[in-house]
């Protein structure tokens, strides 16, 4: 196995790991798989475009005002969406979230067409350190990502709103009964998991291209990651998508590239039948 | 008797349209401990949940030192002085014993610290436990954490669902002790116990329900002595 596939892996995986902790924080809030994190990706990328090629913000603005528009998007759509359908089993809300990831797509298609978008960033050789290769942009990927999950890190483990995001995770009725106000906690979290779709955007922008589809491609690998590492288990989630982006990675050693997608859905289908629960996720008995 | 500190006139309540207990009323003398007994289905666990604001009351009043409560959501009757234990799902099993006292402490965290001293000295079992996630400790050891969570925030009135369910019988003498123990700190404690025995053994007052309402109020060594009672709910005779 070459360094460079290991190279390949761990951008795989800094692009799908922060998006896999936010897509398991909001599980764990709201209790149904969201597969509007597609369409929030896809906006989070056109935003930053927006910012950054037609308003000419330097990059790291347009990233900041992508991840605060992102933000906003995923609270209006828990808002004016998926709240007034609190009490839906988790199957209808599932579907009604691709719906949302259909409609912001579509109104993305009907601003910006379907043509293929790119930051206005310098192009620059890449790296190289012997037969390995890696881009600026990629290694900004990988700290950026690590930054992000070291800071999820810190803000579950040491702070108050953390601490509340855990508990009404674990239990929100016990949460409620100890006087945490559970909607505060949801209308955080909502907001903190829309800035870092919106940062996952970005890094998809920079890694690949910008199109109205390039959320939806990204959800498959995001939600394989999540239930790899225990659906629910933002920590689960990290380990999840290392292990899809060197699965990825191994793949295209024996099969075309354009096969690269179906590992998740492997993933997906080898843990439903072995190990439901993912990696860091623990089985709940019900009396 | 003294004045009581938790008042309950007229409440009912249930879920969706479906009335599960009604016209209750009862109250709770500070410093006293209350025991509710009756059968499974009997509208117990409901009434509790109803007067921490679990569920809300389709009718009736709930006050706990005079403040009216009924109608309150269960973050803001955390606040009235009145502590809610549930039967079921009463620890965050993802997070530390350490973490889990501090929730209980959540609505004013000023006094966190001094608070969660108090309880590891009342439960010392649980001090080495500080940093083991809630979810890996025993049933007898969970319990504490969720007595000593409720008990965080100093309340004057503690609601116990079945303190003694799924424990060892060791665990379940214990825990009756610990429910005095609290109790002698001045805490009123209504309890619901399927332990009917043990629970009227460790309450001054006793509550008999049956479908949905309160059909006996006694003193508890009255409700132990009574013949109906006994062979209705008690099993054999104590």
């Amino acid at each position: 196995m070459s360094l460079q596939i290991l190279i390949n892996a761990l951008v795989n995986a800094a692009l799908i790991a922060p998006p896999a902790m936010a897509f398991s924080l909001l599980f764990g809030i709201l209790r149904f798989p969201n597969f509007a994190i597609g369409g929030y990706i896809t906006v989070g990328a056109f935003a930053a475009y927006t910012l950054n090629v037609p308003l000419g913000l330097p990059l790291p603005l347009a990233t900041a005002g992508a991840m605060a528009f992102t933000g906003l998007v995923v609270w209006l759509a828990h808002v004016l969406v998926f709240k007034p359908m609190e009490g839906q089993s988790a199957v209808t809300l599932l579907v009604v979230s691709i719906a949302v990831t259909l409609i912001l797509e579509s109104v993305i298609r009907l601003f910006y067409s379907a043509d293929v978008r790119g930051f206005d960033i310098p192009l620059q050789r890449p790296y190289r350190i012997g037969e390995m290769r890696i881009t600026k942009e990629q290694i900004e990927i990988i700290v950026l990502a690590v930054a992000m999950g070291t800071g999820l890190h810190l803000l579950l483990r040491y702070t108050r709103i953390g601490r509340a995001m855990r508990a009404v995770a674990d239990n929100p009725m016990l949460a409620s009964i100890r006087g945490v106000d559970a909607a505060r906690v949801t209308t955080f979290t909502t907001v903190l998991c829309g800035a870092i779709f919106g940062l996952t955007g970005v890094f998809a922008g920079l890694d690949l291209v910008i199109e109205p589809l390039v959320g939806w491609n990204l959800t498959i690998p995001i939600f394989a990651a999540a239930i790899l590492g225990g659906i629910g288990s933002p920590y689960g989630a990290i380990l999840g998508a290392i292990v899809l982006g060197l699965a990825e990675e191994l793949t295209i050693l024996v099969l075309p590239s354009t096969y690269k997608i179906g590992v998740g859905f492997v993933i997906i289908a080898v843990l439903l039948l072995v190990r439901p629960q993912g990696l860091f996720g623990t089985v709940e008995i019900k009396k | 008797m003294p004045e009581p500190i938790l008042s309950v006139a007229g409440l009912r309540s249930g879920y969706g349209r479906t009335v599960i207990c009604d016209d209750i009323s009862l109250s709770v003398a500070a410093g006293r401990i209350t025991c509710i007994i009756g059968p499974n289905g009997a509208g117990k666990s409901t009434l509790l949940k109803t007067i921490a604001g679990v569920i809300r009351p389709m009718a009736g009043s709930v006050r706990v030192g005079g403040v009216e409560i009924a109608g309150e959501l269960a973050a803001q009757v955390a606040r009235s002085g009145m502590a809610y234990v549930p039967q079921e799902a009463n620890i965050f099993r993802a997070l530390t014993t350490h973490e889990n006292l501090a929730m209980g402490g959540w609505i004013d965290e000023s006094r966190t610290k001094d608070a969660r001293d108090k309880v590891y000295a009342m439960f010392p079992d649980l001090a080495p436990l500080a940093k083991v996630p809630a979810g890996n400790l025993s049933g007898g050891q969970r319990q504490m954490v969720a007595f000593g969570m409720a008990l965080m925030l100093e309340p004057r009135v503690l609601l116990l669902d079945e303190p003694s369910a799924g424990l060892s019988p060791l665990m379940v003498a214990q825990m009756f002790e610990t429910v005095r123990r609290v109790n002698s700190e001045g805490v009123a404690i209504l309890m619901v116990e399927q332990n009917a025995v043990q629970g009227l053994k460790s309450a001054h007052e006793g509550i008999v329900m049956a479908s949905g309402r309160i059909v006996l109020q006694k003193p508890a060594k009255d409700l132990l002595t009574s013949a109906d009672v006994s062979e209705l709910y008690l099993g054999s005779r104590t």
